[in-house]
């Protein structure tokens, strides 16, 4: 008996041995085939993604039994010290530690650096000026091992000028296989790849098409006050905001706007749709605003018609970030806000605290629905990816390998559960259902930085997610507050997952082929829609028109012309995704 | 005796003629050349050190390339500089508002510092000075910050107050209208540095001698008269020494500053070297065309003190150089 059961385990272990090699080399070669078709792949992504499945999910086993098994399992300390920087956005919020230094840094040189033998350093990367810091990084030799960003031009521009090396997915997978398996499941392959070579891995980004992450709250004691309901259409919406101005329930303007901080014009909503796929092509990007394009007049047409009935503070474009808007809100002064929702958003919390008897609700994605300019709530779906992460040309073989290291050891379950929740009884505590609740009160040494650490995980996913997308969700929602949004949350999700399900969310394109002007003018052109968005919203109506058309044309003189050109160029030549079927 | 004379003789020649050896001096001053070796330092390191940067102005940079990696594009990004339309908006810009600025603000602090010579109450002195520095300490950003607390259309208090004073019916768009920015700004700018620029006006006048003032008292010369004939004439050289140093910053401009006070509404004049630059270059990443106008503005800079210089030469002073 025992040694049947003696020679059975010897056979199974040559057999899996066997296999395994087999296994290991045919992944190989599937491997290779993806990186260099991959800008042919955009078109057809299904079937090569599924053969790649199939080969990288056999990589872990297939490895084990072979001479060099696959992440964790396999890694040994680093003979020499290395040291890894990665980058970490600073979005200079009051109340939190600094963010290249503090306990979950130390806890994951601690956790992961002192046991293979690396230096993990973090380097703040200013959220509202990310490409500058990284020029001037670049610039002075210091590129940190890891490069990441969530818009597609950015880091296409590193790779394009030489800041980011090459890399080989195999060997990747070989280091990482959870993370490279997850952007396998998320069909995440075809992005890899910029001007034919492949230069990037990606972060995963759970329900990308609905951004149920962000949400708008309005007043919903003013509507209330006015007898009114939260509007589901822009008619609704205009009445309720007249309504309030007449009622005196603010002393100043009531809705919320500030200078555009971002080159992201939020014109989904009032482009056509079915959407022509070459226009989406040339404009839809958030590289660099689409002024001159129909969608883009339509939005500023409504938005002066908005300030010219007193909606918007006449001061809004010198609140240059945002925080008037912000403080406005808090104050009770306006009807509206929105932002990213986590355990502890600072400004709900301070909402009560100033307005302790106000009411607010979650506002309809169907607010500006109005026939013939916004005909459906087309949304702006995200990426399907979250971060996308190169290296530095700089990194040595070594540098590479544990910035992969980090990359794997990040991806595992317990890791990011402890950077996300923190300690048990200190930063969070296990609900009935076993699900972690974290305390966003909690102001102690080991507090998680901004949203649960996203700044640190989000170089494996984009949001925190446990469970079911309820208990995701549950998980996101504000604590400590007099309301609780729970289910208004939930119920928002179910509604973008209908908008999505209607085809009415899609994302940009990508390209992959760098756009050299876009580097070249993006920042010029973000400064001047700033200029003249202002100038265009704060315009006598019957000015519009003409105001329109002559900045359009200076705007496409500074270089948006040559910008859509080339992009233009890049989608006759297939070097771009495709829209997504549209009923 | 008559040989010791001999040798004092000609100890004293050497003395005169300077026949030490070649370390004679650095050895007796040897301290003295220590404390000059830090600023000397500081001026190879940062002035010198960073010349061979330039070339970049000749190159299509690329900064993860280096200069090895990157392409020699000649003089071609002076071509693409000059023609381009924001360059030459932002070179008229920056020349009219830093005239300005030297015409309104050169002549401040000397009168400054001549009304604070006049006090004689020390003590008041004292802290009308020190009050006056003051501004000069607080940096671009919070004067900005304050100045707009004080100057927005709507909610600034010296709108409110205006406004509630009947003086206007509508906000006075101090900051928010080109026209009035220009004004604004200019003032601000003034009333930041006069009184830092006044220290060395008033130490060129405790310079003039006090024995003119009581030859002018006893010629019966009155307060004015003593100003005009003395005072100014004692601290002219001052006067076109500073002169000159601030022509050289004619095409310069200062980044703090316009980028703190600017906004959408006033691009048309705010929008100067230091803006071009920072937006044009840096946030591109295009670097050659940073150092391209950087050293243009250095060039034209230096090319103004010497001509200042010469013409302060020929106007009979002591000139810079």
């Amino acid at each position: 008996m025992k040694k049947d059961l003696r020679k059975v385990t010897a056979i199974a272990l040559m057999g899996t041995m066997i296999v395994g090699m087999s296994t290991g080399c045919s992944k190989k070669d599937d491997a290779k085939d993806t990186g260099s078709d991959a800008v042919a792949a955009t078109t057809a992504p299904k079937e090569e993604t599924k053969s790649d499945e199939s080969a990288a999910t056999s990589t872990p086993e297939a490895t084990q039994a072979a001479e060099a098994v696959a992440g964790i399992d396999g890694w040994t300390p680093f003979a020499d010290r290395v040291t890894i920087t990665v980058p970490v956005y600073d979005r200079s919020k009051e109340g939190y530690p600094a963010v290249d230094d503090n306990y979950w840094t130390k806890w994951v040189q601690s956790e992961f650096g002192d046991k293979y033998n690396i230096e993990v350093q973090y380097v703040a990367i200013p959220r509202s000026d990310v490409m500058t810091k990284y020029s001037l990084l670049i610039a002075a030799e210091q590129t940190p091992t890891i490069l990441m960003e969530y818009d597609y031009p950015k880091v296409a521009q590193w790779a394009n000028d030489g800041a980011m090396q090459v890399i080989d997915l195999d060997k990747f997978a070989q280091v990482a296989p959870t993370y490279y398996n997850k952007m396998v499941e998320n069909n995440q392959l075809n992005y890899t790849d910029i001007n034919g070579e492949t230069y990037f891995v990606l972060s995963e980004r759970p329900y990308y098409n609905t951004g149920y992450t962000y949400a708008s709250f309005v007043r919903k004691d003013w509507l209330d006050a006015v007898g009114m309901e939260v509007p589901k259409s822009y008619e609704e919406y205009c009445k309720a905001i007249d309504a309030i101005k007449a009622a005196g329930l603010t002393d100043q303007a009531p809705c919320g706007l500030a200078l555009p901080t971002a080159a992201y014009v939020a014109n989904f909503a009032f482009r056509d749709f079915p959407a022509n796929e070459e226009e989406w092509a040339m404009h839809s990007s958030l590289g660099t605003p689409s002024l001159s394009w129909e969608p883009t007049y339509k939005l500023l047409k409504r938005q002066n018609a908005e300030y010219n009935k007193g909606y918007f503070s006449s001061e809004y474009d010198l609140d240059a970030d945002g925080s008037q808007m912000k403080t406005d809100f808090i104050n009770g002064k306006t009807y509206s806000y929105g932002g990213y929702m986590s355990a502890n958003v600072d400004w709900l919390t301070a909402f009560y605290e100033k307005n302790p008897d106000a009411e607010l609700a979650i506002a309809s994605n169907y607010g500006g629905v109005e026939a013939g300019v916004v005909d459906q709530p087309t949304l702006r779906a995200d990426n399907p990816f979250g971060m996308i992460v190169g290296f530095s040309s700089l990194a040595t073989e070594d540098q590479l390998k544990a910035a992969w290291m980090y990359m794997e050891w990040m991806s595992q379950e317990d890791t990011l559960f402890t950077l996300e929740n923190g300690i048990e009884g200190v930063t969070y505590t296990l609900d009935e259902k076993g699900l972690p609740v974290v305390n966003g009160d909690y102001r102690g040494e080991e507090m998680l930085n901004h949203n649960c650490n996203i700044d640190m995980t989000c170089i494996v996913h984009a949001s925190k997610t446990i469970g079911t997308i309820e208990d995701s969700i549950a998980a996101i929602a504000p604590q400590g507050l007099p309301q609780d949004f729970t289910q208004a949350l939930i119920d928002n999700y179910y509604e973008l997952k209908e908008i999505a399900e209607k085809g009415w969310a899609y994302s940009d394109p990508v390209f992959a082929v760098a756009i050299d002007s876009e580097s070249e003018y993006s920042a010029t052109l973000l400064s001047l829609w700033k200029e003249y968005s202002v100038e265009l919203t704060k315009c006598k109506p019957e000015e519009f028109d003409a105001l329109y058309n002559d900045l359009s044309k200076k705007f496409l003189d500074a270089g948006y012309q040559e910008v859509i050109d080339e992009r233009l160029e890049a989608y006759k030549a297939g070097n771009t995704t495709k829209l997504p079927e549209q009923k | 005796m008559e040989k010791q004379k001999q040798a004092n003789k000609q100890n004293k020649q050497k003395l005169i003629r300077g026949r030490h050896g070649r370390y004679y001096y650095l050895k007796r001053d040897w301290q003295l050349y220590l404390l000059l070796l830090v600023p000397l330092l500081f001026v190879i390191i940062f002035n010198f050190a960073a010349y061979p940067g330039l070339r970049m102005a000749f190159m299509n940079y690329k900064p993860a390339k280096g200069y090895a990696g990157s392409e020699w594009v000649g003089l071609e990004i002076f071509h693409k500089i000059f023609k381009d339309a924001d360059f030459l908006r932002a070179l008229k810009n920056s020349i009219v508002f830093n005239l300005l600025d030297l015409v309104i603000g050169f002549p401040v602090p000397i009168i400054l510092a001549v009304l604070l010579n006049e006090l004689r109450f020390t003590k008041f002195k004292k802290v009308t000075q020190t009050i006056l520095y003051l501004p000069h300490f607080l940096s671009w950003v919070i004067v900005a910050s304050v100045a707009y607390t004080l100057f927005k259309p709507e909610t600034g208090l010296v709108n409110i107050l205006l406004r509630n004073a009947g003086v206007i019916e509508q906000g006075v768009p101090f900051l928010t209208e080109k026209w009035h920015w220009a004004v604004t700004y200019l003032l601000i700018g003034v009333w930041q540095g006069m009184g830092w620029s006044s220290i060395i006006y008033l130490a060129a006048i405790t310079g003039i001698n006090g024995e003119y003032y009581e030859a002018a008292t006893v010629d019966g010369a009155n307060r004015w008269q003593k100003i005009w004939h003395i005072t100014l004439p004692g601290i002219r050289s001052t006067t076109v020494t500073l002169l000159i140093m601030n022509l050289g910053r004619i095409m310069g401009s200062n980044f703090e500053r316009l980028d703190s006070f600017g906004n959408t509404q006033v691009k048309d004049f705010q929008y100067q070297f230091a803006i071009y630059i920072y937006e044009k270059g840096l946030s591109s990443g295009n670097f050659s065309r940073a150092t391209a106008v950087g050293l243009f503005q250095s060039l034209v800079g230096l090319g103004l003190v010497l001509l200042a210089d010469r013409f302060a030469k020929k106007l009979g002073e002591d000139g810079l150089i």
